[in-house]
């Protein structure tokens, strides 16, 4: 360590931000958005898997973020391992070929997207997806409505998700209620300017983020890591979210 | 069995589906036991179940206008009208799946034909067309000595006095022709909307939409062998023979598809696909073993194949080993759906993010089990009245005996 | 439905604009974005696949993120823990939408922006934040909070309430009466009043009666001139005869869970200088108070005439500049001081392979993830492993001989250090060869007055700690002089390193040699960028303080204070008491009247019983001293109860619930369910919990978002800052009118309207003398924060908010009821001058230094700057009130004791039984965060060892109940005619040592929406969600002398959470 210096920590954060804003000023089909997930610096905390539960105002049951816990050895060497799964966001996304009336498909900056709107509710694309990263939104509320008024938060309190502002109706059908439901890299706030919120939240600073056709760009540096590792690679998806392991 | 317990029967079974369906409607699909993990259920299984009863039972009927089988012939509209039936009952059935029943319509007018399921709507909307199509022309001759009773017969039957009966004869034939491979393509496109998903290596087979198919022909078969049995009027000799032939029919197809079934659960095990062998270890040692040792292979397989084997003479033996299959077809539809859906795709998810949706394991809840009693009773319904007011069967009623008779051409 | 619960009106859009707002409203804002939003708009349109348009989807909104704008923002500070971390508080439509990290804070983000930024910037970075505190919003909208005040209607625990308006319950505290005369068995029941405690109301006659008593509790005066001097007032003392307990307002306790600063000031302005009590409490000692006070006693500095002054209670390592941390007892990826800050800072220094890290914990937690080394302990042996990896630098030379050589600060400055130690340092040992008290020259006939002494080749010579002449002394020496033996601190420290082999102590420990000399060795490897770093585990046993110091003294081995990479105070707080050079010092000038509370505190805590008139020179005590501690929680209920010193008359909870949390705390039901002992109960809560639930009364109280508060920093965080807790949205319970002024029902609302029926001193018109009015709580809080953005120093002023800044933090508002917010009315607290500073803080949620003034390298910008004491003087000179034997002033080993110092007996219980934080739990509150509680953690599991689990044939999922000796049913009986089963399920694990269990915290309700309970008449339905998992807090040892209350470190005070064995029992 240079004792003529002083760590104050890296803002990778910032630097993000700042690769983000020079994507926005790209064309939409000249961005190539991409999530790394740095397992060795994952603690498994579930922060990303709750800011995004409460950015996107998700009922119970639908979760993009879930982190899986693994133990691995035996004691007196035993130790966790953890696995945050955001949506992959396929390059050839099986998802987006089963869904019978393209109400989900891939947008040209690479995110797979759901039109709420047009999605029957059929499940194909659950079914399909190799990572389970779309789960089904079958309309309930965190508080137990039987005994209780909804809350402000998940009943007045409308999602933002894909730049669309919805408000919940609990028990009813209308969308959200009764669609997939998937990760979207928080569109709406990269559009916004915004880092997705799971890569803000991360307290671990295990989440990066950005444009991989810009060189410059702190994602484009990680993808030339040789501990890049994809999900499932076998399946030829070609997942744009990658670890490092 | 009397009308008024198989009328009190169908009220019931009519009760608890309506309650489920107001369930349904008010509550989506809350109280359904089905995830996101296991995000198809028995719903699913009932539309792939009747689906297949349909496409079986229509196939059969084209083997009786296409082959004129002589033995087969009167059995026509009753298969047709069957495969009818059981249609609608799969529509209603995966109709009540959707989570936006009210946008069925979209698929229609915004299909996307890389997916198999867009391929199966409208391959089926297209069938559903030739079907009733077909069935309205197959009613043309037999209605015809009908045309001056009173009642919906005659009413029916004047109806179709414009078309004339050598072409709607002739149109049975060439639609029954052009059925067939609709048949083949939309079981086999159900079977395909399974093993096209390459995220499930269970259903990622060749071999699946062949399996399809021939479920499909089996548990139409056997359903029509149980159909025939239970409403056709007159036992006598020729009923002996026509049950004995269908028997023989299922027999075969039976063990075809016994053969096919072992292909698909030998050969990933002897190859050891890790996910396959699993999916086989769940569905024949996991929570619901009894399913497939006991509804499938015993009473669903075993048993009626040695009724098969063994009970050529009597009808209702082989009545009932076709209802056998017919009905326990249901837990082999399951078998295919449920089983390879009970594993994480990713190791730990299923303590990673905990729900009542968010499950590994499933078991239909009795909301679902109302669902499928309403579209039971909507079915058995619709062949009632089929039955009531269509040339279906051959007369019992002395009054227009010669007139049914004739019709028939018997 | 019960009219206690929320419903979703407040927040109803058309409600929320009925008034005028100042800022937008929904529909004005959509209508201003619907013009920013073009750009995104624009960007979504061009978002298109074979003409299926996102936009398309998208509607009239498209595009719409209205969450990135300034105006919809509230910086505020988190408190679902206690590590209070800045927050980024998103409001849409008066509804807290989200909690993200302030990017101002350096907890929340690493490093923080700039003070300079604007809001619009801020707006567009949201910090990191914990899961805990994200989940925030279904704490503030919890469908069991409580929104008006609740009376009792059936026998305390009964969970049967009426809601009172809150005039009503505040005239029946004061007034007292037959309060309860519809409840059985209690009709003629006369309910003392608050107005009868209240009865010392004159300043100056306390102020006489304060010292004289103070001369009698000495000896230097006698009863009967006591009482001769004070015979027109003795009816104002708790006993006559014992002056020294004080006067009967001190039979009015105030008992807090961690209540924070600004709170903490406002509650202790009304029980000590309003009410005249002595009894203000929070909860340290069952939080890590031994922590604090094993530091406390090893950086008290030497004031002169035997005296020693005050220490720091609280060091951490300087992680983002260590190459090699030890963390015992603690994971700072889960719990500690926090996960929010402390995690980055550590995962970049292990990938960057800036560092190593090494656990030493009886469980691999997700710290020990990632660690070197994990350590796996037997649960109470942490000095055993401390004193071994000392022996091994010891032995084998490994420790920074020239800092420990210094003894003195000009001896340190010479070498270029900014701490020194005691550790060549003389002390006296008597005939025995115990250690007595430092030695001081004038014991060895030097002519030097109040001097220490340190030998250097065998040459003593005298010195004093900030004396002019450097002093260096050997480190291992004694010796004896004139019939008086020495030995060098250090020397005392090795002895007890000395008392086995490295081998007996791993042995004792349970860990393998290897490793642990390994472990030294590479802590010595990195000069001064090595920490070693506690918390709980180490501190929360009978043997905490001595613990705690073992663990420093590694840190005094390596000399790694104020260097960068070693150990840091952190950069402190400005002082928003305006005690330096504030505008408002509320400390001192601003309390008109105020009441000097004297006497001895319930607990008996911070006094020697020697120096008190029940010392009679006979040991056993009836309960033990503790002089060394604060914030004795676990005592003062059981204290009361057996009325030594004395029985309480009135008992106010807040944010507290010692029932439940404080180990064995199921033996102070007994007495809090018997109004008889307890007459008067009552609490502020923001639910019915597992201790309000026994109260007479409980007032609502607002949710940390609806509140103010001025949370310090831990010393994790090396620059200065600020925090400043604001309202964030429309508080949910009712309202209430005091001094004239409407107000949320809250803690402060509560004080200032007993305050008001009362008139008790320093509250209301005048409250502040010159300062102004005290009307309203945040005339209190609004006070603070311009003391804050004036800062410390000339010069450190907040800048003005301009103009933009001014709309924002209005716009900002606009959602806020008039109750909560008025900006003339805050304007007029602070006063023109300081009210555009005090709205830049508010901006940002308060001031934080820039992120590069943390360090001086090589050293750390807010140094320490002090001394380390390698023996404790004052604890070495104190006797255990229990046994009358001296204390040790050494750092040592010892076994779990009981009171009088006897090794505790446990039956035939064989597993210890640990306890610990989840991440995703902030204490017992937090059950109704479902998207953490539920979802992620539906329960907790009963933690077994692989090898225990087959040994005792369990198996995961299995159901087993834990029962001890103190507890052998393995029950909480609630004593409400309802009990609460200590049964769990069983976990295998790989992560845990084998002879151990361990059952984490916060599950295990019974009240908090876990149960039915009624009010009004109606059932408000408990979910069965909310009462999963177990706490094990009952089954937790008492002390078998009291039999009372739980084992506690006689000095440091903590309970001890980790000495007990138990057994599983399958059900
Ligand atoms: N998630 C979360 N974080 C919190 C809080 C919270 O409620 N939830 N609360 C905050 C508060 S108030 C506090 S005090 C801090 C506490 O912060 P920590 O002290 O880090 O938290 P605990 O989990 O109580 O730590 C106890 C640890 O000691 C271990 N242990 C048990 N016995 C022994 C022993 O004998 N020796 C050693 N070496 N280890 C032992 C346990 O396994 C556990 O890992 O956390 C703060 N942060
Ligand atoms: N088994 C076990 N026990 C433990 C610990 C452990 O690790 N394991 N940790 C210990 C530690 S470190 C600590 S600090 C203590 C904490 O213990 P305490 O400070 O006693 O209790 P808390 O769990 O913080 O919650 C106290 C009560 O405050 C009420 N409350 C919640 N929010 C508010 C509010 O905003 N205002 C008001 N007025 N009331 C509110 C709720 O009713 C809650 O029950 O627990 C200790 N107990
Ligand atoms: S991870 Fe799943 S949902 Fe996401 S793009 Fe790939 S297939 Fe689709
Ligand atoms: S659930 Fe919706 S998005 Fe998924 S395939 Fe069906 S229609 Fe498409
Ligand atoms: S990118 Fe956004 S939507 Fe996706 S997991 Fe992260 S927070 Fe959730
Ligand atoms: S927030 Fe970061 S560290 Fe925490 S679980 Fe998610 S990815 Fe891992
Ligand atoms: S660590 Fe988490 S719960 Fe604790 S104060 Fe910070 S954000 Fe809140
Ligand atoms: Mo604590």
């Amino acid at each position: 360590m240079n004792r003529t210096d002083a760590n104050i920590g890296e803002n990778i954060l910032e630097r993000m931000r700042a690769d983000l804003k020079r994507a926005l000023d790209k064309p939409v089909e000249d961005r190539r958005w991409a999530m790394a997930i740095d397992l060795e610096k994952c603690v498994g905390c579930n922060a990303c898997t709750v800011s995004c539960i409460a950015e996107n105002a998700l009922p119970p049951g639908v979760v993009y973020r879930p982190v899986t816990e693994e133990v691995v050895g035996e004691y007196p060497h035993a130790r966790l391992r953890w696995l945050p799964r955001p949506c992959m966001q396929c390059e050839e996304p099986p998802c987006v070929n089963v869904c019978p009336v393209s109400a989900t498909w891939r947008r040209p900056d690479g995110i797979v997207v759901i039109d709420y709107d047009a999605c029957i509710g059929c499940r194909y694309c659950i079914v399909s997806c190799p990572y389970q990263a779309r789960t089904f939104d079958f309309g309930e509320e965190h508080t137990d409505l039987s005994a209780h008024p909804g809350q402000p938060y998940e009943i007045h309190r409308p999602a933002f998700e894909n730049g669309v502002e919805r408000q919940r109706i609990p028990h009813s059908d209308k969308s959200p209620v009764g669609n997939a439901r998937k990760c979207t890299y928080c569109v709406n706030r990269l559009e916004a300017g915004m880092l997705p919120s799971c890569t803000n939240t991360c307290i671990g600073g295990a989440t990066y983020f950005g444009d991989l056709s810009d060189s410059h760009a702190l994602i484009a540096e990680l993808a030339g890591s040789p501990r890049v590792m994809h999900l499932k690679e076998e399946l030829g998806t070609s997942p744009r979210t990658f670890y490092l392991s | 069995m009397k009308k008024p317990v198989l009328a009190l029967a169908w009220l019931v079974l009519a009760a608890i589906g309506v309650v489920g369906v107001y369930q349904r409607l008010t509550t989506g699909h809350e109280l359904a036991a089905y995830g996101s993990y296991i995000p198809w259920g028995l719903w699913v299984a009932s539309y792939i179940y009747f689906i297949g009863l349909s496409a079986g039972a229509f196939l059969l009927s084209a083997v009786v206008y296409i082959g004129q089988v002589k033995l087969l012939k009167p059995l026509g509209p009753l298969a047709l009208f069957t495969a009818l039936c059981t249609l609608i009952m799969a529509l209603v059935s995966i109709w009540f799946d959707l989570g936006h029943m009210f946008r069925a319509w979209e698929v229609m007018l915004r299909p996307n034909f890389r997916s198999m399921m867009a391929w199966m709507v409208w391959l089926y909307t297209a069938y559903f067309g030739l079907l009733t199509v077909e069935t309205v022309l197959a009613m043309v001759e037999p209605t015809r000595p009908w045309v001056k009773l009173s009642g919906p017969r005659g009413a029916i039957a004047r109806a179709l006095t414009r078309i004339p009966v050598p072409t709607a004869q002739v149109w049975v034939r060439r639609l029954a022709l052009i059925g067939v491979p609709l048949a083949i393509a939309f079981h086999g496109g159900v079977g395909a909307l399974f093993g096209t998903v390459g995220a499930q290596p269970f259903w990622h087979s060749s071999l699946v939409p062949i399996l399809f198919l021939t479920g499909a022909l089996v548990s139409g078969a056997a359903l029509l062998l149980a159909i025939y049995w239970l409403v056709w009027p007159k036992r006598d000799e020729q009923f002996k023979a026509t049950t004995r032939l269908l028997s023989q029919i299922l027999l075969g197809l039976l063990c075809f598809d016994i053969i096919l079934e072992w292909a698909e659960f030998s050969i990933p095990l002897w190859n050891s696909n890790s996910q396959e062998v699993a999916v086989f270890a769940a569905i024949t040692t996991g929570p619901y073993w009894w399913n497939f040792w006991i509804v499938h292979l015993l009473l669903g397989t075993l048993i009626p194949l040695g009724l098969l084997l063994t009970q050529r003479k009597r009808p209702a033996a082989l009545a009932l080993a076709g209802a056998l299959i017919a009905l326990t077809f249901l837990s082999v539809r399951l078998n295919i759906v449920i089983p390879p859906l009970t594993f994480p795709q990713i190791q730990g998810l299923q303590e990673a993010y905990v729900s009542p949706h968010l499950q590994f394991n499933y078991l239909p809840s009795s909301f679902e089990w109302m669902i499928v009693a309403f579209v039971v009773a909507l079915g058995s319904a619709v062949f009632a009245i089929g039955t009531a007011v269509l040339p279906l069967l051959p007369s019992t009623d002395p009054g227009d005996g010669d007139v049914a008779k004739e019709a028939r051409h018997v | 439905m019960s009219e206690q619960l929320p419903t979703t009106k407040k927040t109803d859009p058309d409600v929320a604009s009925d008034k005028p707002q100042a800022g937008l409203n929904r529909r004005q804002f959509m209508a201003a974005s619907a013009v920013t939003g073009g750009v995104a708009a624009v960007a979504l349109h061009q978002a298109t696949r074979s003409g299926n348009a996102l936009a398309g989807t998208a509607g009239a909104s498209a595009g719409t993120y209205p969450l990135a704008k300034p105006e919809h923002v509230i910086h505020s500070v988190c408190l679902q823990c206690h590590n209070s971390c800045p927050i980024k508080c998103k409001v849409y439509d008066g509804v807290l939408a989200k909690i993200d990290g302030n990017p101002y804070g350096p907890q929340t983000m690493l490093p923080h922006m700039p003070m300079e930024t604007s809001p619009a910037e801020a707006a567009l970075v949201d910090g990191k934040l914990c899961p805990k505190g994200q989940a925030g919003i279904q704490t503030l909208y919890d469908p069991y909070r409580i929104k008006t005040v609740l009376k009792r209607a059936g026998k305390r625990g009964e969970n049967k309430w009426v809601s009172v308006p809150f005039d009503q319950a505040i005239a029946e505290l004061v007034n007292g009466g037959k309060l309860f005369s519809s409840v059985p068995g209690e009709a003629d029941r006369v309910v003392p009043g608050l107005k009868e405690t209240w009865k010392a109301r004159d300043a100056s006659v306390m102020k006489a009666m304060s010292g004289d008593a103070k001369a009698v509790a000495k000896g230097s005066m006698s009863i009967a001139d006591f009482k001769a001097a004070h015979a027109a007032h003795l009816d104002l003392l708790i006993d006559p005869d014992h002056p020294d307990l004080g006067t009967v307002n001190n039979q009015f306790c105030f008992l807090a869970g961690r209540i924070e600063h600004g709170r903490k000031e406002f509650a202790k302005r009304f029980v000590n200088g309003g009410f005249g009590s002595v009894n203000w409490f929070e909860h340290t000692t069952v939080c890590e108070q031994s922590h604090h006070i094993a530091y406390n006693q090893s950086t008290v500095p030497y004031k002169g005439q035997g005296k020693w002054g005050k220490g720091k209670h609280h060091l951490k390592p300087d992680s983002l500049n260590s190459e090699f941390i030890i963390y015992f007892g603690t994971s700072p990826f889960e719990a500690n001081f926090g996960p929010t800050n402390m995690t980055e800072r550590i995962v970049e220094g292990i990938s960057n392979n800036r560092m190593r890290i090494v656990v030493v914990d009886p469980r691999a937690h997700h710290t020990a993830s990632k660690a070197w080394k994990w350590l796996a302990l037997r649960p109470g042996t942490d000095a055993a492993v401390a004193l071994a990896m000392a022996k091994v630098m010891m032995d084998e030379g490994r420790f920074d001989k020239t800092f420990l050589e210094n003894a003195n600060r000009k001896a340190a400055k010479a070498d270029g250090e900014l701490c020194w130690s005691t550790a060549p340092w003389l002390v006296r040992l008597d005939d025995s060869g115990q250690p007595v008290a430092y030695l001081r020259a004038t014991d060895v006939g030097m002519e030097a007055e109040d001097s220490f002494v340190v030998s250097r080749n065998t040459e003593l010579s005298a010195f004093t700690p900030e004396g002019d002449s450097p002093a260096e002394g050997d480190l291992f020496v004694q010796g004896e002089l004139n019939g008086i033996k020495y030995i060098s601190a250090l020397s005392l420290y090795r002895a007890e390193a000395d008392k086995h082999s490295v081998s007996e102590w791993c042995d004792l420990a349970g860990v393998d040699e290897d490793d642990l000399i390994e472990v030294a060795r590479e802590l010595t490897r990195h000069g001064k960028a090595a920490a070693v770093e506690m918390y709980r585990g180490v501190v929360q046993h009978t043997s905490g303080f001595y613990n705690g110091l073992a663990v420093i003294m590694l840190n005094v081995l390596l000399g790694n204070a104020d260097w960068q990479g070693g150990m840091m105070k952190g950069g402190g707080h400005w002082h928003e008491d305006g005690s330096k050079h504030g505008p408002f010092n509320i400390v001192k000038g601003m309390h008109p009247g105020k009441l000097a509370a004297f006497g001895l505190k319930v607990n008996r805590e911070g006094v020697h019983f020697e120096d008190t008139t029940l010392f009679t020179g006979q040991y056993p005590a009836k309960r033990p001293f503790y002089p060394f501690t604060g914030s004795l929680y676990q005592e003062v209920l059981p204290s009361s109860a057996m009325g030594y010193p004395y029985a309480l008359k009135a008992l106010m909870l807040h944010k507290g619930t010692p029932v439940y949390s404080v180990p064995g705390g199921q033996a102070m039901m007994a007495y809090v369910s018997d109004p008889e002992r307890l007459p008067l109960f009552f609490a502020c809560d923001v639910t019915v919990g597992e201790t309000s639930m026994y109260c007479d009364y409980i007032f609502p109280d607002t949710a940390i978002w609806e509140r103010w508060g001025t949370p310090h920093q831990s010393p994790d965080v090396a620059v200065t800052g600020s925090k400043l807790r604001q309202p964030v949205v429309a508080p949910f319970a009712d309202t209430c009118t005091v001094f004239g002024v409407e107000q949320p029902i809250n803690m402060e609302s509560i004080m200032l309207a007993i305050a008001e029926k009362l008139s008790l001193p320093g509250f209301g018109k005048g409250g502040f003398a010159e300062g102004g009015d005290f009307l309203h709580g945040e005339d209190w809080y609004l006070r603070l924060a311009a003391n804050l953005a004036k800062g410390d120093k000339p010069g450190q002023e907040l800048p003005q908010a301009d103009a933009e800044e001014h709309r924002i933090f209005l716009a900002a508002r606009g959602h806020l009821p008039t109750a909560v917010f008025d900006e003339k009315r805050w304007k007029a607290a602070v006063g023109e001058k300081w009210w555009l500073r005090v709205i830049t803080l508010l901006n940002r949620g308060g001031r934080f230094q820039a992120a590069d003034k943390g360090w001086k390298p090589p050293y750390i910008a807010h140094a320490y700057k002090g001394q380390f004491n390698c023996f404790s003087e004052p604890v070495a000179m104190a006797r255990n009130s229990m046994s009358g034997k001296h204390f040790s002033g050494v750092a040592h080993y010892e076994p779990p004791l009981d009171c009088a110092g006897t090794p505790v007996e446990q039956g035939n219980h064989e597993l210890a039984l640990i306890t610990n934080k989840d991440i995703l739990g902030g204490h017992s509150r937090t059950i109704g965060n479902y998207w953490t509680q539920t979802y992620c953690r539906p329960q907790n599991h009963v933690i077994v060892a692989a090898s225990d689990a087959t040994a005792l044939g369990l198996h995961d999922g299995q159901e087993v109940r834990v029962v001890s000796r103190s507890n052998p049913a393995g029950v909480w009986d609630l004593l409400n005619g309802q009990t609460k089963d200590m049964v769990g399920q069983v976990k295998v694990s790989q992560l845990i040592r084998p002879g151990t269990v361990g059952v984490s915290w916060h599950y295990g309700h019974w009240a908090n929406g876990a149960r039915d309970i009624v009010i009004d008449g109606t059932v408000v339905p408990g979910e069965r969600r909310r009462g999963k998992g177990l706490c094990t807090n009952a089954a937790l040892m008492l002390d078998p002398v009291l039999g009372d209350v739980c084992l506690t470190d006689p000095i440091g005070g903590s309970t001890s959470f980790y000495d007990t064995r138990v057994s599983l029992v399958p059900v």
